[in-house]
């Protein structure tokens, strides 16, 4: 994976080959990496949905006041 | 990078940006201070992750196709051509600027010792993203779910501005070549969209309940917590100095950028790459930043809240041209701006039970939008790009500045990819039942359980005496 091995060898190439990626897997993991972003993201989307409606309608069920809040403040 | 000036220019560029991209950061500590202080103490923590949880996933977006967005819808796609290719296709060609490098799989989204400016440039318009998810977020607190938010900040953040940037902040957007659209700091680009679109959410999300008695008059729900407000602030004011730095380019040769034989002119420009100072623009945004604090003073009768929301207010109005602007027009134009858009706010508030918790849609929507027309006479006749000067509606060159072209760019900015991508946006996740929080949850407050679940060791540690 590795782009760079040696950093003397890497700065004697031509400058045009010195200017350019050097992060491990550059040329050949960029889509892959792209595509687990992605499902990462939208994961994140599905998994957060689904606990905040189960919060939602546990807290909602529960039908406090708007002063009932007050009981849960602790005066530290 | 071998030769020495070349490498300094290169390097305090990028570290130019850099330092926006830190002092801007300011931007979102303050929008998040400033809604938690306006939140109610029930809902403070969900208050504030759902606005920090925009930062993820604006980012991630921003990353994965906004920044792309932005270099390929500059024509439309298919309004005016190109400079660079002549065509009014979407820019994904070999051209210098195009969007085929700003792929998320491109070997110039990483580090890539080529290339010292893509990373700091997209960071910097990353934070004007959040700015725009930021100012939608305070408008629509105490009873969003975080879900529906979340897809609302991607909407606007990582596409809709973009697409507004690409067409009037792009030195080769279609809209100033056919309207001579002209908004060097934003009014419009970031400001009239964001709150535009925050108006469209709010049209179907509805009011925070007991805001309106039952005959309609509208309550007060002031803030709970003012220091937090103020503190917010002070620091969106200093993260907006960061801004504006953002929206040069620190230094830049525009003899052979503009084609002129033999001539060298080293200058900072606007983001249309045309010239001003970083020293001309401090004086504007001191003197507007001041005609805002003064006519809010004024006009709110000393309010605290209105009276600093007024000073950046009176930014956002003269920013579309601060760049060119007398300090004292600027004064002046950020004056109006407060007073419009304080007026504006109450109107709308109490004809169509429009609940903005923060005043968002008037400090933002209402002063951008009139910023930019006032704009438009002002700076009449001023060229909107260096690289030619052409008619208005023409297309192949670029019309001058001009209050029609202004007026109509605010209401794209304002209406077209604010205001109706919100409303519509905010219509879907309604029909699908993620829109807004139960009544009962809203009621009880969205922190209950969080406060219920810590109380048992919140009374032990108080009574605790080892």
């Amino acid at each position: 994976m590795a782009t760079v091995t040696n950093w003397i060898d890497h700065l004697n190439k031509p400058a045009e080959e010195v200017a350019g990626a050097v992060y491990p897997g550059a040329g050949s993991m960029e889509t892959t990496l792209v595509i687990i972003g992605i499902v990462l993201w939208l994961g994140w989307h599905v998994l957060t949905a689904r606990s905040e409606s189960e919060e939602l309608s546990r807290l909602s069920r529960k039908r406090h006041g708007a002063n009932d809040h007050k009981s849960n403040v602790t005066e530290w | 990078m071998t030769d020495q000036l070349g490498a300094l220019t290169t390097i305090f560029t990028e570290f130019y940006y850099w330092v926006t991209v830190v002092l801007m950061f300011l931007i979102h500590v303050g929008f998040c201070m400033y809604e938690v202080g306006a939140s109610r103490y029930k809902h403070h923590q969900h208050t504030l992750m759902k606005n920090t949880m925009l930062i993820p996933l604006v980012t991630v977006t921003w990353f994965f196709f906004g920044w792309w967005i932005y270099w390929a819808f500059p024509t439309g796609p298919g309004i005016a051509p190109s400079i660079m290719n002549e065509s009014t296709a979407l820019i994904t060609d070999e051209s210098t600027f195009s969007a085929k490098w700003y792929l998320a799989n491109t070997e110039y989204m990483a580090i890539n010792l080529g290339d010292h400016i893509s990373g700091v440039f997209w960071a910097a318009f990353l934070l004007f993203s959040w700015t725009a998810a930021s100012i939608v977020s305070g408008a629509i607190i105490e009873r969003i779910t975080t879900f529906a938010f979340g897809i609302l900040a991607i909407a606007i953040g990582s596409v809709f501005w973009t697409i507004d940037a690409a067409w009037g902040w792009h030195f080769d957007g279609w809209m100033l070549k056919i309207l001579g659209y002209h908004d060097a700091y934003a009014s419009g680009v970031i400001h009239a969209i964001a709150g535009g679109f925050a108006l469209g959410v709010l049209c179907v999300l509805g009011p925070r309940i007991g805001k309106f008695s039952s005959s309609g008059e509208p309550r007060n729900i002031g803030p709970r917590n003012p220091w937090l407000v103020t503190v917010g602030l002070f620091l969106i004011y200093t993260g907006f100095w960061g801004f504006y730095a953002a929206c040069n380019i620190p230094i830049f040769d525009l003899g052979p950028e503009y084609g002129m034989e033999g001539v060298t002119y080293w200058t900072a420009t606007n983001i249309y790459v045309t010239p001003t100072t970083l020293s001309g623009i401090t004086f504007n945004f001191l003197m507007s930043l001041s005609g805002g604090l003064l006519a809010g003073y004024w006009i709110a009768k000393g309010d605290p809240f209105w009276t600093y929301s007024s000073g950046l207010a009176g930014v956002i109005c003269a920013s579309a041209g601060n760049d060119l602007y007398h300090p004292i027009q600027a004064m002046i134009i950020g004056m109006i701006g407060v007073v419009i858009a304080y007026k504006l706010h109450y109107w709308v508030e109490r004809k169509f039970k429009i609940d903005d918790a923060v005043g968002a849609v008037a400090v933002h929507g209402y002063a951008g939008f009139v910023g930019l027309v006032i704009c438009g006479f002002v700076l009449n006749g001023y060229p909107s790009s260096g690289y030619s000067v052409g008619a208005m509606w023409d297309g192949t060159t670029y019309a001058t500045i001009n209050p029609l072209g202004q007026f109509l760019g605010a209401i794209i900015m304002f209406g077209v990819l604010g205001m109706l991508p919100g409303y519509v946006i905010a219509k879907v996740l309604h029909g699908m039942g993620k829109l807004r929080i139960p009544r009962d949850v809203e009621i009880a407050g969205l922190d209950y359980e969080m406060m219920e679940s810590a109380k048992k060791d919140e009374r032990a540690v108080s009574s605790a005496t080892r």
